[in-house]
C-alpha cells in the first residue's frame, strides 16, 4: 500500500483527517482551555452552549468540552489498551494454531467460539460483575470482546499462507518458528488485521461508554465519556445539550476511526473498487 | 445416513457442547467472583451460623462439582433457582418467562427494522454504484456504525418524543397486554437498536451485490435475454444471501449486546435489564441465569442461520 494509493482514496483520507484532528483536540485541548475538567461553578450550572462554554456548562458548573476531551482520553486510552492486548493475545494464538493446527487448533478455535457466543456487551457486563469496576477491568473486558476476532482472523490468514514459497524458504534456512511466525507471515497478513484493529478501538469506545453510562464501567470522578454522558442523561430533559454534544463528540470520533479503517480496507482488497 | 441430516446433527452437537462449556466457565466465574452471596442476602453483620444455615439451605455447602451438577441439572428443566437480592426469593425461572418474550420481541421487531432499511439501501446503493445515491447511501451506513445506541436512543426520545409528542419516551406495553400497544411503544427502542445494524446490513448486502453483478453466471444470462429484473433476482440476489444472512447472524452478538442498554434507557422489563439490575444488587445468581439464557440465544440463532444457510447452498453441507 503505497502513500500515494493512500492520498487518493478519499475515505481514508477523511478518516484520517478526523482522527488526526479528534486526537489533537484530545491530547492539547485541556492544556488550550481556561476551565479545568473538575473545577465546579455552581453559579454557573446547568448554561447552555455559550462562547465561554461550547458544550455548556454541566450540573456542577463544570465546563462540559473541556471534560468531554479529557473524557475522550481516558475512554480512548482503555479501548487502546485492551484492543491492544487483545491483539498480542489473539494473534499469537492465531499465528500458532494456523501454522501448526492438529490438537491445539482445535483447542484455540473452541475457546475462540466459546467466546464468540456470548453477545458482546453481555460478556462485558458479565465480567464487570466478576471482576468489579473500574478503568482497568473495562480494558479488560474489551479485551475478551476482541480477542476471539484477532485470533480468527489471524489463524485463517496464517493457513492460507503457511505453504507459501516464503515460508518454505525461512524454513529450509533453518529459521526458528517464533521468527518464521512473526517475522515473514506477520508482516503479510497484516493488512486487515490493522483495518480490523482500527475498527476494534472504534467499538472498544462504545463498549467502554456503554458499561460507564448504566454506572458498571469507569467510576465518577473520573470523566470518561460514558461517565460525562451518564451525568449528561440524569438532566437531559432541563439542559439535553451535555449529553447531546458528549455523544456527538463520540460519533464524530468513531466516524473517523470507522472512515479510516473503512478506507485501509478498501485499499487492501482491490476487489472493492468501483470500475472506472 | 444422507450428508445433510449428518451435517446438522453434528451441527446441533458442536453447539449443544459449547453451550455445556459455557455454562461451566459462567459457573467457575461467578464462583470466583468477589463477595460472599450469604452476605450479601444476610448482610455484613451475619453471624457464622446464620451463614451455614444459609449457604445448607441453598446447596453452597457442598463440593463445587456437584454444586455445578445440581445448577445444569435445574437448567435443563430452566430451574435457575431462587433470587438472591434483585427479587429475592422468587424463582428466577418464573422471572426469566416474565421477561423474555419482551427482550425477544424488541429484539425480534429491531432485526425487521434493520433488514427492511438495508435491503432498500443496499439495493440501492449497488445498482447505482459510484453515483450520489450510492454515495448517500454509504455514508448513512458510516452514520449508522459511528453512533452509539444508547445515545442515538436519547436522541429519538429528543426528537420524536419530547420535541414532538409522537411516541412514549419511557415504559413499555407487554406484547402479551396489547400487540399494537407493543408495537407503538417499542418503535423507539426498537429503531434504536436498529440503526447500527442497519448500517452492517447495508454495507454487506452492498459489497455482495456488487460482486455479484459482475459475475459471468450474470452476463450469460444478460446474453441469453433474461430481463434486468429476473436477472438481478435470480441470479444476483439470491447469490447475495448468503452473506448476508451470516451477517444478520453474527449481529446478533451485537443486537442482544444493544438490547441490554436500551431496555435500561426505555424503561422494558426485559432480561437485559434485569441483568444489569442483578449486577447492581450483586445477585450471582440472576447473572449467571442471564447469561445463560443469551448464550442460548445466540448459539439457537447461529444453528438456524447455519441451516437457511445449508439450504441455499447445498454445497456447504457436503
Amino acid at each position: 500500500m503505497k502513500l500515494k494509493h493512500f492520498l487518493h482514496n478519499r475515505t481514508a483520507l477523511a478518516g484520517l483527517t478526523i482522527t488526526t484532528l479528534f486526537l489533537l483536540a484530545v491530547f492539547f485541548g485541556p492544556m488550550l482551555s481556561k476551565w479545568s475538567s473538575n473545577q465546579h461553578d455552581f453559579m454557573n450550572a446547568l448554561q447552555a452552549p455559550s462562547w465561554a462554554h461550547p458544550f455548556g456548562t454541566d450540573s456542577l458548573g463544570r465546563d462540559v468540552i473541556t471534560r468531554v476531551m479529557e473524557g475522550a482520553r481516558i475512554s480512548l486510552l482503555i479501548s487502546v489498551s485492551g484492543v491492544l492486548a487483545a491483539m498480542i493475545l489473539g494473534i499469537t494464538a492465531g499465528l500458532y494454531s494456523g501454522f501448526y493446527g492438529g490438537w491445539m487448533d482445535v483447542i484455540v478455535m473452541r475457546v475462540v467460539d466459546l467466546l464468540f457466543a456470548f453477545p458482546a456487551f453481555v460478556l462485558a457486563l458479565f465480567l464487570m460483575v466478576a471482576l468489579g469496576y473500574g478503568v482497568t477491568n473495562v480494558a479488560l473486558a474489551i479485551m475478551l470482546v476482541y480477542l476471539p476476532i484477532f485470533a480468527r482472523i489471524t489463524r485463517n490468514m496464517t493457513e492460507t499462507v503457511r505453504n507459501d514459497a516464503y515460508v518454505q524458504a525461512a524454513q529450509v534456512m533453518g529459521q526458528g518458528t517464533p521468527r518464521i511466525l512473526f517475522r515473514e507471515i506477520l508482516p503479510n497478513i497484516s493488512a486487515p488485521i490493522l483495518v480490523q484493529a482500527t475498527i476494534a478501538v472504534a467499538f472498544g469506545i462504545v463498549i467502554e461508554s456503554g458499561l460507564s453510562f448504566i454506572g458498571l464501567g469507569v467510576q465518577p470522578p473520573t470523566p470518561s465519556l460514558g461517565v460525562i454522558m451518564a451525568d449528561g442523561q440524569e438532566y437531559f430533559r432541563r439542559s439535553p445539550w451535555v449529553l447531546t454534544l458528549s455523544g456527538l463528540s463520540v460519533t464524530v470520533a468513531l466516524l473517523g476511526l470507522n472512515l479510516l479503517g473503512d478506507g485501509l480496507r478498501d485499499l487492501s482488497d482491490p476487489r472493492l473498487k468501483v470500475r472506472e | 445416513m444422507p450428508s445433510s441430516l449428518k451435517y446438522f446433527l453434528t451441527r446441533l452437537l458442536g453447539s449443544l457442547i459449547t453451550m455445556l462449556v459455557g455454562t461451566i466457565v459462567v459457573f467457575l466465574v461467578m464462583k470466583a467472583a468477589p463477595g460472599d452471596p450469604a452476605l450479601i442476602v444476610l448482610g455484613d453483620y451475619a453471624t457464622d451460623e446464620t451463614v451455614a444455615e444459609f449457604n445448607s439451605k441453598h446447596g453452597l455447602d457442598e463440593p463445587l462439582v456437584s454444586q455445578y451438577l445440581d445448577w445444569l441439572g435445574g437448567l435443563v428443566q430452566f430451574d435457575f433457582g431462587q433470587s438472591l437480592s434483585v427479587s429475592a426469593g422468587e424463582n428466577i425461572g418464573d422471572l426469566l418467562l416474565y421477561r423474555l418474550p419482551n427482550t425477544l420481541f424488541v429484539g425480534i421487531y429491531a432485526i425487521v427494522i434493520a433488514v427492511s432499511l438495508s435491503l432498500v439501501l443496499g439495493t440501492l446503493a449497488a445498482l447505482n454504484r459510484g453515483t450520489s445515491v450510492d454515495t448517500g447511501a454509504t455514508s448513512l451506513a458510516v452514520l449508522g456504525v459511528s453512533m452509539p445506541d444508547f445515545w442515538f436512543g436519547y436522541m429519538l426520545i429528543l426528537g420524536l418524543s419530547i420535541g414532538l409528542g409522537w411516541f412514549p419516551s419511557y415504559g413499555f406495553t407487554q406484547p402479551s397486554e396489547s400487540l399494537a400497544g407493543a408495537f407503538y411503544s417499542g418503535f423507539l427502542p426498537a429503531l434504536a437498536i436498529a440503526a447500527p445494524m442497519a448500517a452492517v446490513f447495508t454495507r454487506t448486502l452492498r459489497t455482495a451485490l456488487i460482486e455479484n453483478l459482475d459475475r459471468e453466471h450474470v452476463m450469460v444470462a444478460k446474453a441469453m435475454g433474461h430481463s434486468g429484473r429476473f436477472r438481478f433476482l435470480h441470479h444476483v440476489f439470491r447469490n447475495s444471501l448468503i452473506p448476508y444472512i451470516t451477517v444478520v447472524g453474527l449481529q446478533i452478538r451485537y443486537l442482544l449486546g444493544g438490547v441490554v442498554i436500551i431496555e435500561r434507557i426505555f424503561g422494558i422489563n426485559g432480561v437485559g435489564s434485569l441483568m444489569v439490575e442483578a449486577a447492581f444488587a450483586r445477585d450471582f445468581f440472576v447473572v449467571q441465569a442471564c447469561a445463560v439464557v443469551f448464550l442460548g440465544i445466540v448459539l439457537a440463532v447461529n444453528y438456524l442461520v447455519d441451516l437457511i444457510c445449508a439450504m441455499l447452498d447445498p454445497r456447504r453441507v457436503r
